[in-house]
């Protein structure tokens, strides 16, 4: 039987009726549309279907809709804003740290949920926060750069204003 | 991948909880984070007809600092493990086993208390609850009823958790001052493994004489279930901890465990760096003390 659930999306309010065995990932990409938000395993092996949920990032294949009803979601598409890419972004693309793309959403997601809390971490801790999320083009490398690119930038941002 | 249709219930009390496990019985499967149940129910292994989410149930996500002992509460996250202070200053094995188990998604969706039901062999925090010999509160209709984690598990996936009870919070005693505990892992990669063996060891010494006043060595992946090596502890029991006697607990800890072979390891070899871990666990948990 449906249920209606409240859920706050990229900043933006929704009342949804929703089936008990329908995945968060499932809602975002199926009913609103949000399919910057991937699937690969849907077993909670490879993160390319992260979200941020209340503050946490979290493979959205493993959570059921109805569980994140009075939630506050967000997903690759609510990091753009009317002054541009969001500095992981731009980072990502400076470094040439997305080839298929596929894994990026994700990879952009679990970067930020780091520099959210840690704008200057060490090597080891980018790789440790991204740890969860499995590139199979870039070999890291880049992303990791990038991670710790975009991480001056945070604090330069601000620093500077 | 879809999941099978299954009705869907978000309690706000453990009585409201114990009354729909009592009323649907085996029928129904509590969901804490899901990291577990839900890859089983999409693999088709685990089939409920009706699932209980234990996200509302506040009381089941603190941890507190008691008198004498510290409670965790069973839906608390192993993320949380990870950055609460009380867990970091009192209960160094069990965040450091926090810190192995998977990477930090799954973390955020992971409990203690899933982890603990679902009872698997290799899983990264019963180890470390072991040698602090921790108990386990099952809440049924009836009231509460405590358990010692040693008595819990029965087999891969079986405990002695009834249909109509759900775990609700683990109880440890406050270590000592002049105890220290540690735990440590193999697996193939460095996150999100399942281990091909991990261990903890808990020392506590006279003050007086500096001999080892009380020990336990629990083991993950050498079992059906996670296990105490008791004849290791024997070898430890009343000594002056020393390189030496580490190595001898070590070799006993071998007689303990009855591995499989599997694609992660051969019995063999999992029997052979049950010696090395188990030395090592036991250096980590004296150099706890020592500082
Ligand atoms: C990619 C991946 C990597 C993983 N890596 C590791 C790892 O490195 N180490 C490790 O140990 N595990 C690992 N796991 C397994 C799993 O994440 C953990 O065991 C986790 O702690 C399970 O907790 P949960 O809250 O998600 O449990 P759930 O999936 O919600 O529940 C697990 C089982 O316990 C029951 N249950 C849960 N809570 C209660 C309760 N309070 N009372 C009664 N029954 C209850 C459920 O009904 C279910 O049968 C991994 C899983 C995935 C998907
Ligand atoms: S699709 Fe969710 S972890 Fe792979
Ligand atoms: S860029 Fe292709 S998977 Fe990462």
């Amino acid at each position: 039987m449906k249920r209606i659930i409240h859920i706050r999306v990229n900043e933006q309010e929704y009342e949804l009726a929703v089936e008990p065995n329908l995945t968060l990932a499932d809602l975002l990409r199926d009913e609103l549309g949000l399919t910057g938000t991937k699937k690969g395993c849907e077993m909670g092996d490879c993160g390319s279907c992260t979200v941020i949920l209340d503050g946490r990032n979290v493979n959205s294949c493993l959570i059921l809709a109805i569980q994140a009803n009075g939630s506050s979601v967000q997903t690759i598409e609510g990091l753009e804003t009317e002054a541009g890419l969001h500095p992981l972004q731009q980072a990502f693309v400076e470094k040439g740290a997305i080839q298929c793309g596929f894994c990026s959403s994700g990879m952009i997601l679990s970067g930020k949920t780091l520099l959210d809390s840690n704008p200057n971490p060490g090597e080891q801790e980018i790789r440790e926060a991204i740890s969860g999320n499995l590139c199979r083009c870039t070999g890291y490398q880049k992303i990791v750069e990038a991670v710790a690119d975009a991480g001056s930038d945070y604090q330069k941002g601000q620093g500077g204003e | 991948m879809l999941l099978p249709k299954f009705e869907y219930d978000e309690p706000r009390s453990i009585e409201e909880a114990c009354e729909t496990l009592r009323t649907f019985g085996e029928t129904v499967k509590p969901l804490a984070g899901g990291t577990d149940l839900m890859v089983n129910m999409k693999k088709g292994v685990v089939r409920p007809s009706r699932v209980l989410s234990l996200k509302k149930l506040k009381t089941c996500n603190r941890i507190e600092k008691l008198d004498a002992t510290i409670r965790i509460g069973a839906c608390t996250l192993v993320a949380e493990l990870i950055q609460n202070q009380v867990i970091a200053d009192t209960l160094p094995a069990l965040q450091a086993g926090a810190k192995a188990l998977g990477s930090p998604l799954i973390r955020n969706l992971a409990t203690i208390g899933g982890n603990i039901c679902s009872a698997r062999p290799a899983a990264d925090l019963p180890p470390a609850l072991l040698v602090y010999g921790a108990r386990v509160v099952l809440h049924s209709q009836q009231g509460p009823r405590t358990v010692l984690l040693k008595d819990f598990f029965k087999g891969p996936g079986q405990t002695v958790l009834r249909g109509d009870e759900l775990l609700t919070a683990i109880e440890l005693d406050r270590p000592p001052a002049n105890s220290g505990a540690g735990y440590l892992n193999l697996g193939i990669r460095k996150v999100q493994d399942i281990d091909i063996i991990n261990g903890a060891a808990y020392l506590a010494l006279n003050p007086r004489d500096g001999t080892i006043e009380k020990v336990r060595v629990a083991l993950g992946a050498v079992a059906p279930t996670p296990i105490r090596a008791s004849l290791a502890e024997q070898a430890l029991q009343g000594q002056k901890p020393s390189q030496d006697l580490f190595v001898q607990a070590g070799q006993a800890a071998q007689q303990d465990c009855t591995p499989i072979t599997d694609f992660r390891g051969g019995a063999a070899y999992r029997k052979a760096m049950t010696s090395v871990l188990v030395r090592r666990v036991l250096e980590t948990a004296l150099k706890q003390i020592e500082k």
